[in-house]
């Protein structure tokens, strides 16, 4: 019965997703032509699709919302930390309202902006509706918003890469059926993630934080530079992590969208001078090379321009809104102090409230650079390996920091989740995907049974808890490593099947 | 899960990759020879567990006193005769007020212990109707409080006596229930009244005390449980509306409701029925709901005390029919020889026990574990567990008759210097329990196995699933690269999506017809349990149609995608896989139950038209299995199984109503295991019908 595994076998049946889709191009060129009008139409099938999927995910959270005293997720350490946390908000809007700093009593610590514009909502009651109604409303906005983003996201980046499959010779049509539409996947998978619905019904403010990250990467997409600079300040003003994508975004103003790597550009380019030169013509002289992509500094500059504009403006108002509590030092102190010095060490997801407990009052400062320094060094690395693809650059900066965040919540998953839909094309072949995909699964179910085991209970310990947040860090650990490596094969396998193509041709 | 299947594609990058084949890492060829070799493994894997299983009355280790505060029986009782006598006065008190019909009960007890200087106030409580609250599990105890329609036709009234201790600080208590019908309670029930009355008479005086003591007299009209839960909840809730009930009688109860700190044990104490023995029985009960048990150390100080000290016979519940089984007879005289021979090759191996010690043991820890897995608190101890207080019911069986007096003071003296050690032992403490075990089955009252070892029993029986699953999925993916070598998507991770769409489909729908009975039990008028079973089967079937006919999430339409079994068998298996692994954190014992019924009909799962066709007698017997494991994996059907092996044959609709009234008190008792059958279990069956009628 037993079967025997051989390797070698399975080399033969692997199949590059842009390989395959060439030679089937080829095969069914002469059909094409009656193929456009079918094709038209079921891409406004598709659309429609899109559309009654992503209205139901909002009539989901709507009914969901209607009774959230029943699930009571706001209380969920899972899904609001003391950052994102909206009763913390409240408290810290009502510290306000009473002529109190809203930092006062170690309650509030995000930042007073959102005070001003969420704060109100909070008091306001719609009568014979459940509390909260307005935000819960305002937290659903944001979702269909950011989702509609990653849409324009994604078919910016879908059509990079069928461009940039056309130029490399692997795609001879204009339209192709086997590009998947990866803006429709991205903004269903944030739709219908669990953890985008369980923070966005479970009232935590990163619903907020997740849009403001969107809309600087779709600033920066669209080429909308002061977009792009207003959303990278505000997600930095929130939450702090985002300002790690500076360097992607500025390598996309800079550089432009996602493709494969220069070389292979420019060995295609150099193959088709070589056929198009016959050999008795040959003292023409070659065009000269470059191998280097033009930055385009300007556009940087303008950005950098912009983001020291829209900083300041954030700076003034922030300060006028604190103007007689202490002003910028107090909320410095007690924002981004707060997430750097790691003051709450309330049981989360993450993996640093416990060994914070556990720690040396001594040895603290050190393991607090020691931690975060972890972050700062993957950046560079990463951005030179990763250079010619900055929005996957983007993902895994996101990726990372949702790793190693002090406070992490299931929205910071959420968001580098569905960017990571942003390229389905790409990673196609990604491995160990139903492995991925059961560890997700099984984590976020355990997570609530080993609280419920400590805290409820009773029999279990602070150990049952942080195993888990253990067990959901390392399988962040191996989706991170998986896509990387995906990636990096994709490309390698372009390479590969340039070579091929060129050597069919030469023969 | 598929941590195999992780070795199995790192094997295939490097042949991908076209550099030369490296020797992979140990790890990874013992995983890829476990997948490659899964149905072997799985066979041995499964009868490992079920023999691990059968072994652990072997192992199960003596119970020792882990906390080094609780010194249980270093101090001598200083319980009087005297003491006894009040008590004694007490019962026949009881028993002239009862007979001249002078009022109330609880009056008279108030009485007593106010002349014992104890604080007394009185509790009115209402019973509560069985309600449908079986998610409940993950909230707190506290979160359903109901206030709607009171009414004074029925309600009870709790006694409870408060002695504040001389040297304590009223920041920590210890409880003492005793569960006593106030209307038409026993001799024996007395009996229970007497006992504490003297240990109370006894406690008003020492100097030691430094928690406080509460003796709770729990009106059991309306059963044991209830009362005990509604004064708890007032205890660690207050509520400042004042409840309708106050205005009901004449009997004071307004605003006095006292409290006496965080409640670091409870000890309940019944007296019933005489035993069969001549002397004093002491049985333990000690399964809280969701088989959670209190500190192990508190089983230990009672069991040492009863022992020890005073003489009890001591013992805990066990199946009666195991113990003249024959089959497991065979089975301990196998482990008593293989003990012997062991014993003689060398001497320092002592694992075998006699034939008849293991018979006890396998009988205790059977009934451990159903109690456990049903999820029901065994009695009023379980409302203490949901407050994390360590509490355990104390029934006594005297071995003499209730009117016997000279035998009652000596049981009373008995009786009262077991709980006066035990409070002693308790009152030592400086922190709550938490030296000693919380998750342990009991297989004697002086014997235990611990997590870390019945966890292997579960272990070697789920082991087999992620391997199996990860085989399968690799000879799937196989499968279908091949079928789909020109279709249009070429996706080669991604074949799972399919399946797992079918499979969370299937549970979706498990999920729906496990919150049916909610609205089940909102229809209009009364309806027997029958007809509501009915009622919940025919609405579940109609779902399961509607379910099947929608393209796309049906099994059945698996052809037209082009997926093909192998896959959706990984599937199934991972989703069981994930389901046993939390719920036997939840309740390890119905996963336990759980794992020896749904891994044995996932493993055997498959379709059966090829064996039909191919007539070979391995694969018609192979499907013949299946279909038996499929039948008895049904949910009603095991059931009727188990009543029949009791001796209560049930067939045609009795059948139903039985198992609507089983499964209504499951839910009423908030037990997870409700959750786990119509969540984990019965989906992953329907699968396995799936699987079975594939028509690949």
């Amino acid at each position: 019965m037993g079967f025997v595994i051989k390797p070698n076998i399975n080399s033969s049946s692997f199949h590059l997703s842009g390989r395959s889709f060439f030679i089937r191009r080829r095969q069914k060129k002469k059909k094409k032509k009656t193929r456009r009008g079918e094709m038209a139409e079921d891409q406004k099938k598709k659309s429609c699709r899109f559309w009654i999927w992503a209205l139901s995910s909002v009539v989901f959270r709507l009914i969901l919302i209607s009774f959230p005293g029943n699930l009571n997720l706001s209380s969920r350490p899972e899904v609001s930390t003391p950052l994102t946390s909206i009763r913390r908000l409240a408290e810290g809007y009502w510290l306000k309202q009473a002529s109190m700093s809203p930092y006062a009593g170690s309650m509030y610590h995000g930042s007073p902006l959102l005070l001003s514009v969420l704060g109100p909502l909070t008091v306001q009651r719609i009568k014979g509706q459940p509390s909260h109604l307005l935000c819960s409303l305002v937290f659903v906005i944001a979702d269909i918003l950011s989702a509609m983003l990653l849409r324009g996201i994604g078919k910016k980046l879908q059509m990079a890469y069928g461009l940039n499959a056309r130029l490399l010779g692997l795609l001879k049509s204009s339209r192709d059926k086997g590009i998947l539409p990866c803006g429709d996947i991205a903004a269903l998978v944030y739709l219908w993630n669990p953890f985008t619905i369980v923070s966005c019904v479970g009232l935590s403010t990163s619903p907020i934080e997740n849009l403001a990250v969107i809309l600087a990467l779709f600033g920066a997409v669209t080429r909308r530079v002061p977009l792009a600079a207003f959303g990278l300040v505000i997600a930095t003003h929130l939450s702090l992590y985002p300002a790690t994508l500076t360097i992607p975004i500025v390598i996309i103003l800079g550089y432009g969208l996602d493709a494969p790597p220069i070389k292979l550009f420019l060995q295609t380019r150099s193959v088709e001078n070589e056929e198009s030169s016959t050999p008795t013509v040959s003292k023409q002289p070659k065009l000269k090379q470059t191998t280097r992509l033009p930055f385009l500094w300007k556009t940087v500059a303008h950005f950098l321009f912009w983001v020291l504009l829209w900083s300041l403006c954030v700076l003034v108002l922030c300060a006028f809104s604190l103007n007689k509590y202490g002003g910028l030092d107090e909320m410095f102190k007690r924002t981004y102090g707060f997430i750097l010095s790691i003051e709450d060490l309330s049981p989360n997801i993450g993996v640093f409230w416990y060994f914070f407990a556990e720690v040396f009052d001594f040895f603290r400062n050190f393991f607090l650079i020691v931690f975060h320094v972890n972050i700062l060094f993957m950046l560079l690395p990463l951005a030179i390996r990763l250079k010619h693809r900055p929005c996957f650059l983007a993902f895994i900066y996101l990726a990372i920091s949702s790793i190693l965040k002090s406070y992490p919540s299931v929205g910071d998953s959420s968001l580098y989740l569905s960017l990571w839909a942003l390229f389905v094309n790409e990673l196609v072949d990604m491995k160990f995907s139903f492995f991925l995909f059961c560890g997700y699964l099984g984590i976020s179910l355990l997570s609530p049974v080993m609280h419920n085991l400590w805290i409820w209970r009773g029999t279990g310990n602070a150990n049952f808890y942080f195993g888990n947040a253990i067990g959901y860090a390392c399988f962040q650990i191996v989706f991170v490593v998986e896509s990387v490596s995906a990636m990096l094969n994709h490309d390698r396998a372009l390479k590969r099947c340039i070579n091929t193509n060129h050597g069919e041709v030469k023969n | 899960m598929a941590a195999d299947n992780r070795y199995e594609e790192e094997e295939e990058v490097r042949t991908d990759d076209g550099s030369p084949i490296t020797k992979p890492r140990p790890i990874v060829r013992l995983g890829i020879f476990l997948v490659a070799h899964s149905p072997v493994f799985s066979v041995v894997f499964s009868a490992a567990g079920v023999l691990a299983l059968l072994l652990l009355p072997l192992l199960a280790k003596n119970t020792y006193i882990s906390e080094n505060a609780l010194m249980p029986g270093s101090a001598r009782s200083m319980l009087s005769n005297r003491d006894a006598s009040d008590g004694s006065k007490l019962v026949k008190d009881i028993k002239n007020f009862r007979l001249n019909h002078e009022g109330q009960v609880q009056r008279l007890i108030g009485k007593y212990m106010s002349e014992m200087v104890a604080e007394v106030y009185y509790q009115k409580f209402q019973p509560e109707g069985n309600q449908f609250h079986p998610l409940h599990f993950f909230s707190g105890p506290a979160s359903y409080t109901l206030l709607g329609n009171v009414s004074c036709a029925s309600y009870g009234v709790n006694v409870v006596g408060i002695i504040r201790a001389p040297r304590g600080d009223g920041k920590e208590s210890i409880v003492l229930v005793t569960p006593y019908d106030f209307i038409n309670g026993g001799d024996y029930e007395d009996l229970s009244l007497g006992i504490v009355s003297s240990l109370f008479s006894l406690l008003s005086r020492v100097t030691w005390l430094s928690k406080d003591i509460i003796w709770l007299v729990a009106d059991s009209r309306y059963g044991d449980y209830r009362p005990v839960a509604a004064w708890l909840a007032e205890y660690h809730t207050p509520s400042f509306k004042v409840s309708d009930l106050l205005k009901c009688d004449e009997l004071n109860t307004a605003d006095n409701f006292r409290r006496a700190g965080t409640v670091a044990a409870a000890l309940i104490l019944k007296v019933d029925g005489r035993s069969e023995r001549f002397e004093d029985i002491l049985s333990i009960y000690a399964d809280a709901s969701n088989g959670q048990m209190p500190n192990l150390d508190l089983i230990n100080v009672v069991n040492y005390l009863a022992v020890h000290r005073q003489g009890f016979h001591v013992k805990v519940e066990k199946v009666v029919s195991l113990l003249s089984s024959s089959w497991l007879k065979i089975v301990g005289e196998i482990f008593e020889a293989v003990g012997k021979v062991a014993n003689t090759l060398n001497p320092d191996w002592k694992f075998g026990i006699p034939a008849a010690e293991y018979i006890e043991g396998s009988a205790t820890l059977a009934s451990s574990l159903y109690s456990q897995a049903l999820g029901i608190p065994t009695g009023p101890h379980g409302a203490f567990r949901d407050y994390q207080v360590d509490a355990i019911t104390l029934k006594i069986s005297p071995g003499f008759p209730p009117d016997s007096k000279a035998r009652q003071h000596d049981f009373f003296l008995r009786g009262s210097q077991l709980l006066e050690g035990t409070i002693r032992s308790v009152n030592n403490l400086l922190e709550k329990f938490h030296q000693s075990f919380f998750l342990y089955v009991l297989t004697s009252p002086s014997k235990f196995i611990s997590v870390g070892v019945y966890m292997i029993a579960f272990a070697l029986l789920v082991a087999s699933l992620p391997m199996v699953a990860a085989s399968l999925y690799v000879d799937g993916c196989k499968a279908l690269t091949k079928s789909t070598h020109n279709s249009a998507e070429n996706f080669k991770s991604w074949k799972w999506l399919d399946a797992a769409k079918q499979v969370f489909a299937l549970h979706l729908l498990g999920f729906i017809v496990t919150l049916l009975p909610y609205f089940i039990c909102q229809v209009p008028g009364q309806h027997s349990p029958r007809n509501r079973s009915i009622m919940w089967g025919t609405t579940s079937s109609l779902l399961l149609v509607t379910f099947v006919t929608i393209p796309g999430c049906s099994p059945f339409s698996s052809r037209l995608h082009g997926t093909n079994w192998a896959i959706l068998k990984s599937v199934t298996i991972s989703a069981a896989f994930i389901g046993l692994c939390l719920m036997s954190i939840i309740n390890f014992a119905t996963a336990e139950i759980g794992a020896l019924l749904l891994v044995p009909t996932c493993l055997l799962a498959q379709p059966i038209k090829p064996a039909l066709r191919s007539r070979r007698v391995k694969s018609l017997l192979g499907a013949f299995c299946s279909m038996v494991l499929v039948t008895i994996g049904f949910p009603v059907i095991f059931f009727a199984i188990t009543k029949g092996l009791v001796g209560e044959g049930l067939v045609g609709l009795s059948l139903g109503g039985e198992f609507w009234t089983w499964l209504e008190s499951l839910w009423a008792w908030k037990s997870a295991t409700y959750l786990y059958i119509g969540m984990v279990h019965l989906p992953c069956w329907l699968l396995c019908v799936c699987i079975l009628f594939h028509p690949s």
